[in-house]
């Protein structure tokens, strides 16, 4: 009897969600699901969910928003364990019962592509999320899929920078100015020079050689698979090179992942190194180490563009065909794009680059804000510099692994526990061979 | 009682029907969720089969192809099959040597009447102990443990050993010693109790006599313990050789699923794990498991016929 009323909920809802093809008019269906299950592998994004739409937190995975309880299923992202989850739970999608379905989900910008070009995600313009007018242009087109079909967006905008320790740049450099050390840091020639007056003064340039990667990476002129063949490109060799110089010349702590307990290490009061890398969501979200304000280094810190360029990651939310609750996700979305005011929230109290461009700059030339964790500065005068070059390209879907793998590879190979530099390339695409059946490896 | 008496009467009535009836359970478990899910592996290791992003990809008839490409040589100049079996029996044999030794002197002193160790039931308890965590949440703390900001690294640089944190991580004779070391410290337990058992089937009065003879624990040991235990010892010992070709959880966590250094920690069921991530990749997993499955079926013959000789 459940299956049969179940399944006659279904029909209608598809038939009203087809009676509802006006894209500005999105009637509520007349009945919609009473769960929202969203997938996500941290709980960044589900926090802000928490304290900027949900009227109660039940626990740390359930919400509430009116009479609908939201769900949170997450799963780590390393080596793809996120993927895989959510690859399973939409191929399976069609046969879940409607408050099991996926409705809205993460994803970023590392595979991203896989789920924009694929039947599992939907047209957003159809449930009701219309205006992108202040949003910044990648976010959109990152979300939208070969044809231009828009399927989801971004709370966040991602220009990425350095973040260094004022007091060790006061130290090195005798000032702690952002215009100052950038200066000192404009180009990789006077980076590694700063490299070498830091290690002078008993300082590290960096936590771990793999904090650069993905200013390299993101640079690249040729993405990771061409005409499905494994490609390296010239800049992620140019990384190789400058983490070999730098374990070679002691300018890096360690060389270990930068999400380990060692880099984050680094970030304690004592700590000795100088430039960490990243976004905003990197010091507000990944930092917890130096945002613990007992631990010595909050407000230590402060933000220059470096020596090159470069965004990272940005968590998109898509929706997932068959949702049975198409206007709540249209609501969260228009609430983290369109809704100034909690846009605005998002930048004093989470110190999140909104992906709202018009909050973001007004704050930039707003003189009343300043970041406490970084000591004062506007960090959105910075960013909102740096998201005007942001272009989206040189992206596949199999990026996650290849980044992860050829870092993991060229690290044995700085230890010292592979011979050459040919023979950790060479592990590594074995290791993308195993992975991806689909791709040439030569 | 009464009841069965009177059809006791009743000339040939078999009751095997209720015996088999009985055994009914085991034999559709069995078949539903082993014996099916075995020779589906079978038929899929022919297909290619996998996944692109969203996209599935075939089953698609291919014969022996994926056969041929798990004994193709790889980019590293090696034949990956060869050398993660060389890999998983090296680190089996680490972990086993120690393993069997400690806990056969275990299971001789708890089990000896002369020496008539107090607390038994406590000592063995304990070294059972490590047993009951999950294999991946020990993994897990050995990994917190040996990290270069982990506790080990900084006892030993406080007490002067070390003037530089040690990547016990990140070397291979230290990686593989604490994989070794773990696999030692889950599963000696087990084994002194399994052997115990099996010393403690043995009649005490072939002991007595023995030692009424004047024959020293030496030859008590070779010419007693040992032949009568003999069954039991090559049930555990194959048993852990089984459980060694299969080591997973312990190298997976330890070395973030890549086998660190250089593969030399890579395990079969490591490589065949790698096949069924994100791809899914059916088609080469079912030929590795297939492949493993005659390894192991051929090493437990080799070692039943071998031990099994006298």
């Amino acid at each position: 009897m459940k299956k049969l009323l179940s399944a006659i909920l279904a029909v209608l809802m598809v038939v009203s969600l087809a009676a509802c093809s006006k894209p500005a008019d999105p009637t509520p269906a007349a009945e919609e699901g009473k769960v929202l299950n969203i997938w996500t592998w941290n709980e960044e994004f589900w926090g802000f969910l928490g304290k900027y739409y949900a009227d109660e937190v039940v626990d740390a995975t359930t919400l509430k928003k009116g009479d609908v309880t939201i769900k949170r299923t997450t799963y780590p992202s390393d080596g793809g364990a996120y993927q895989d989850a959510l690859d399973e739970a939409l191929l399976n999608q069609a046969n879940a019962a409607p408050d099991e379905k996926v409705d809205l989900f993460l994803a970023e910008a590392d595979y991203i592509l896989k789920y924009t070009n694929s039947e599992a995600t939907m047209d957003v313009k159809s449930i009701g999320v219309t205006d992108f007018s202040n949003t910044y242009k990648y976010t959109v087109e990152a979300a939208s899929d070969a044809k231009g079909v828009v399927k989801g967006v971004s709370f966040q905008c991602c220009p990425a920078a350095v973040i260094y320790r004022r007091s060790i740049a006061k130290d090195v450099l005798g000032t702690d100015d952002p215009a100052a050390v950038q200066e000192a840091m404009a180009d990789w020639d006077k980076f590694n020079a700063l490299a070498e007056q830091c290690k002078a003064k008993g300082y590290y340039m960096i936590s771990t050689t793999n904090a650069t990667y993905r200013v390299f990476s993101n640079n690249v002129t040729s993405p990771w698979v061409v005409d499905g063949k494994l490609n390296i490109d010239a800049n992620i060799e140019k990384w190789m090179d400058q983490s070999e110089e730098f374990v070679k010349n002691g300018y890096t702590h360690y060389t270990s992942n930068i999400w380990g307990a060692e880099a984050t290490e680094d970030m304690f009061g004592e700590g000795k190194a100088l430039c960490y890398f990243g976004p905003a969501w990197y010091f507000n979200f990944s930092m917890t180490n130096a945002q613990d304000k007992e631990k010595g280094s909050f407000g230590d810190w402060a933000i220059c563009q470096g020596p090159q360029a470069f965004f990272w990651g940005g968590t998109w939310i898509l929706a997932a065909t068959g949702t049975d609750n198409p206007t709540m996700v249209a609501d969260i979305m228009n609430t983290f794009i369109n809704n100034e005011e909690v846009c605005e929230k998002l930048v004093r109290d989470e110190a999140q680059f909104s992906n709202n461009q018009v909050i973001n700059n007004k704050l930039a030339t707003d003189s009343t804000y300043g970041s406490a964790f970084l000591g004062g500065q506007n960090d959105v005068a910075v960013f909102a510099e740096l998201a005007k070059n942001i272009k989206f390209q040189n992206i596949t879907q199999y990026d996650q692994l290849c980044n992860e793998g050829l870092q993991k590879y060229f690290t044995e190979y700085l230890d010292g526990q592979v011979a050459t530099r040919e023979d950790a390339i060479n592990n590594f695409k074995d290791y993308i061979k195993t992975t991806y059946p689909s791709l040439t490896v030569e | 009682m009464v009841k069965i008496k009177k059809e006791n009467k009743k000339k040939s009535i078999s009751y095997a029907k209720w015996g088999y009836l009985f055994i009914l359970p085991f034999f559709v478990v069995y078949a539903i969720f082993t014996l099916y899910p075995q020779l589906l592996t079978i038929y899929n290791s022919f297909f290619e089969y996998y996944r692109d992003g969203l996209n599935v990809v075939g089953p698609n008839f291919v014969g022996l192809a994926n056969y041929k490409a798990l004994f193709t040589v790889n980019s590293s100049g090696y034949i990956p099959l060869f050398k993660f079996l060389g890999n998983t029996v090296w680190l089996w044999t680490i972990g086993a040597i120690p393993q069997f030794v400690i806990a056969m002197m275990l299971a001789l002193f708890f089990t000896s009447t002369r020496l008539n160790i107090k607390g038994q039931q406590f000592f063995k308890t304990v070294i059972y102990m490590p047993n009951l965590i999950m294999a991946s949440a020990f993994s897990m703390l050995f990994f917190a443990l040996f990290s270069q900001v982990g506790p080990v690294n900084q006892l030993l640089m406080s007490w002067g050993v070390l003037d530089k944190a040690f990547n016990f991580l990140g070397v291979r004779v230290t990686v593989q010693g604490l994989i070794g070391l773990m696999n030692f410290l889950m599963w000696f337990g087990n084994t002194t109790i399994l052997l115990m058992a099996g010393i403690q089937g043995i009649d005490e009065s072939l002991f007595e006599s023995a030692r009424l003879d004047g024959s020293s624990s030496t030859q008590v040991f070779f010419n007693i313990t040992m032949p009568l235990l003999m069954p039991i010892f090559i049930y555990v010992f194959i048993t852990s050789m089984i459980g060694g070709i299969q080591m997973f959880d312990v190298p997976q966590v330890l070395t973030n699923g890549i086998g660190t250094p250089n593969n030399t920690s890579m395990t079969l069921i490591m490589y065949l794990n790698t096949f069924l991530g994100v791809s899914k990749n059916y088609g080469m997993a079912g030929a590795v498991s297939v492949l493993l499955f005659i390894i192991t079926a051929i090493l437990s013959t080799v070692v039943f016929k071998t031990i099994n000789k006298k």
